[in-house]
């Protein structure tokens, strides 16, 4: 078909009076003059986009990524264009723009690394990046000083210099499956697999943490793996919003407008962000339907349902439940217990199995933080150079396993001792000297001097009007004791932490 | 106030905030190790969390010189300003950002700076009493990134750091009290980094305004003169 059009268009190129290359020269130096006139700034967000398809009966065709930008150049730039070729050659009769389809599929040269997602290519397709339409691929071997195949990849990396990075540890090889969020798995890959658009948009919600951003990653990571020519956009709401302000702030919207209206793939992170930023809603709500119709794919995160969204218009939120709506649950205990297996079998540290299934059993807000838990062990592990184990699991997680830091304060001391060893609690300040109670009062005073900031002659006074020489005893004592009795310290402990939390 | 009595400036003191200035001892080894471990941080996030006066500034300081971090606020401005401010910056600092807990400005700034960082793989250090955990914040975003962070702890001084800290204390005023007086005050005053601040303080006003020494009599008195007034604030 190519070579059938190809054929035609040569032809025609020959009816119009010139040779052959002529209408590659022409178009080189328009584009010439045009970048002269309108400056490096508006040539390359506008005109150097511009592919050259063919001229038929005096009728310049040329494309463009999108129909923002289409009928941008079709309102600022045709006349000049169709006059500027006119002085070139004075048969043309005008110059028509076409918005050309979004980028295909193209066949990956090398092998899915381990970790990436798997090549979906057929095996018979040509080995090659192939351009959308096809003919302005003729095109380039016609000017091989601006290439439209180099373009494409241009304008590919363009995307990628706007897009957020991408952490390469959420693919959808790393992302747990299990009850709560296998729905919206499944709905990613979908997105991710399909040539077309197979919803429109995609809407994930959850509560905070609990694997959005991970999915939208991996939607990205999979498109940009088996297609490195499409257009991927990943960015937070927050940087939507940022990037536009700066646009209006610099006055230069219309480039804003083109560089998320031409991509193939937009994903907006967090669009709970936009609520009450009128303008930036307004901006989202026409890139989003200048997509839709050209059939590009859309995936949004909210930590809601669109309908729930508080502080954006109606319009918007209708919008954004037109397409796929898939929520992900709180986790259970197995996905839980399953997401730190799986996070663990990565780490150069071992983590025994009884404390992930403490972390599993105790930390239930959120993913984020239960991977956050882990991190925690595994970095102080690293640090001091010492193995993970429940004890210091407990210690070092405090924050997020209590419910609060109260201080505790001497009295609750004494009385949890008391009650601990079976003494009287009259019997911490007692003068009594008898073993079964001097041991218990030093016990006490111990751990007032490890968990209170109390001065020592302060404890002393609340046993009984003690001297501060006496604390420092029963302290040494209690050390030397905790140092040779390997049961004795153990109970110390675990009074210790009974009082802490 | 009696004649002989001098009226001291209120001179604040300019403490070293150097790395080698800084004592490490058990309770602080853990913050001072990650201080030291960077840039090999496994995580984004790192906040430093002790009482006042526990050295959290002092290892952030230390850590913004190493590491060229940017010193920020996030409540001032907005998500624009932010990155701006930052410009290349692949590390910030936050002081006391646990003041910015409830506050809408603030908390949409730190979640901007937080994501900022996490996206140029860079790292954000921040400092508070509390861990973010007890912190009031109202944006589950924030809690939830906030908490997923590491947290190094600066515990109230260990009897090896406590004498090592107010001799620091004493140094930074220019104070060279006697052996004696240290091994006394570490024996009966409050073991925590705000009651030897505030003994040594008051410690310096009293030397200076009534042009003693600081030896043992003066020690006593200041001691037992702070005692008396927590006595007196805990009965009220």
């Amino acid at each position: 078909m190519a070579a059938g059009l190809q054929a035609r268009e040569l032809e025609d190129v020959g009816a119009a009076g010139g040779e052959t290359g002529d209408l590659v020269e022409i178009w080189a130096r328009v584009r010439a003059r045009l970048r002269a006139e309108v400056g490096d700034a508006a040539f390359r967000s506008w005109l150097k986009p511009l592919t050259l398809i063919g001229l038929h009966n005096g009728q310049l065709r040329m494309a463009v990524p999108s129909r923002f930008m289409r009928d941008w150049l079709n309102s600022n730039y045709v006349d000049r264009i169709q006059m500027l070729w006119s002085e070139e050659q004075p048969t043309l009769v005008g110059v028509e723009i076409v918005v050309r389809p979004p980028a295909r599929p193209a066949a990956a040269e090398t092998p899915a690394p381990a970790n990436a997602p798997s090549n979906k290519s057929a095996p018979g397709e040509a080995p090659v990046v192939e351009v959308p339409t096809g003919l302005p691929e003729r095109i380039s071997r016609a000017e091989p000083e601006q290439p439209p195949l180099l373009e494409v990849d241009d304008e590919a990396e363009r995307c990628r210099a706007i897009s957020a990075s991408l952490d390469p540890r959420f693919t959808f090889e790393n992302f747990v499956v299990g009850k709560p969020n296998e729905f919206a798995y499944a709905a990613a890959r979908r997105v991710a697999e399909a040539e077309t658009a197979p919803f429109n948009p995609l809407f994930l919600y959850s509560g905070v943490g609990l694997g959005k951003t991970h999915l939208m990653h991996a939607i990205a990571w999979q498109i940009r793996h088996s297609h490195p020519d499409k257009r991927v956009i990943y960015l937070s709401a927050e940087k939507f919003m940022y990037q536009f302000v700066r646009a209006l702030r610099t006055k230069d919207t219309m480039a804003f407008k083109e560089q998320f209206r031409s991509v193939d793939v937009l994903m907006i992170d967090d669009v709970q962000f936009i609520s009450g930023r009128d303008a930036t809603q307004e901006e989202l709500f026409h890139t989003f339907n200048s997509l839709v119709d050209d059939n590009r794919q859309i995936v949004i995160s909210a930590d809601k349902s669109p309908s729930d969204l508080e502080g954006v218009e109606e319009r918007m939120r209708s919008r954004l439940g037109w397409g796929l709506v898939a929520d992900i649950h709180p986790t259970t205990y197995e996905l839980r217990l399953g997401i730190l297996q799986s996070k663990a079998e990565q780490l150069a540290v071992p983590i025994p199995e009884k404390v992930l299934e403490f972390l599993a059993h105790k930390i239930t807000s959120n993913v984020r933080v239960l991977e956050g838990a882990l991190n925690r062990l595994v970095a102080h592990a690293t640090l001091v150079g010492r193995s993970v184990t429940l004890e210091t699991t407990h210690d070092l997680l405090q924050d997020l396993l209590r419910a609060s830091d109260r201080r505790v304060t001497i009295e609750e001391i004494q009385k949890k001792v008391a009650e601990h060893f079976n003494v009287r609690l009259s019997d911490m300040y007692s003068a009594r000297r008898a073993r079964s109670v001097a041991r218990p009062r030093q016990v006490a005073m111990y751990l007032a001097k490890q968990l209170t900031s109390r001065s020592l002659p302060e404890i002393g006074r609340k046993f009984g009007g003690r001297d501060h020489t006496t604390v420092m005893h029963a302290v040494r004592k209690i050390e030397e004791l905790k140092a040779t009795d390997h049961a004795f310290a153990e109970d110390v402990d675990l009074l210790r932490r009974m009082l802490e939390g | 106030m009696n004649a002989t009595q001098q009226i001291p400036l209120a001179l604040e003191p300019r403490p070293a905030l150097g790395r080698e200035d800084f004592l490490v001892a058990p309770c602080n080894a853990v913050a001072a190790g990650w201080i030291d471990a960077w840039p090999d941080w496994p995580v984004p996030l790192v906040t430093l969390v002790g009482p006042a006066g526990s050295g959290k500034t002092h290892l952030a300081q230390v850590w913004r010189a190493r590491s060229g971090a940017a010193e920020l606020d996030p409540a001032t401005g907005d998500a624009a300003d932010l990155t701006e401010a930052l410009g290349e910056a692949h590390a910030a600092v936050v002081d006391d950002a646990e003041r910015l807990a409830g506050q809408p400005a603030g908390e949409r700034g730190l979640f901007h700076l937080y994501n900022l960082m996490r996206e140029r793989s860079g790292h954000l250090l921040l400092t508070a009493r509390h861990p973010p955990s007890r912190w009031s914040i109202t944006l589950p975003d924030l809690r939830s990134r906030l908490e997923s962070g590491a947290v190094a702890a600066l515990g109230e001084p260990d009897d090896a750091l406590m004498g090592a800290l107010l001799v620091k204390l004493f140094a930074d005023r220019q104070l060279r009290p006697g052996a004696g007086a240290i091994d006394y005050l570490l024996l009966r005053m409050e073991r925590s980094h705000a009651a030897a601040c505030r003994l040594v303080a008051r410690l310096d006003q009293r030397a200076l305004a009534e042009r003693r020494e600081l030896r043992l009599p003066l020690v006593r008195a200041v001691l037992e003169e702070t005692e008396r007034e927590d006595a007196s604030a805990e009965r009220s």
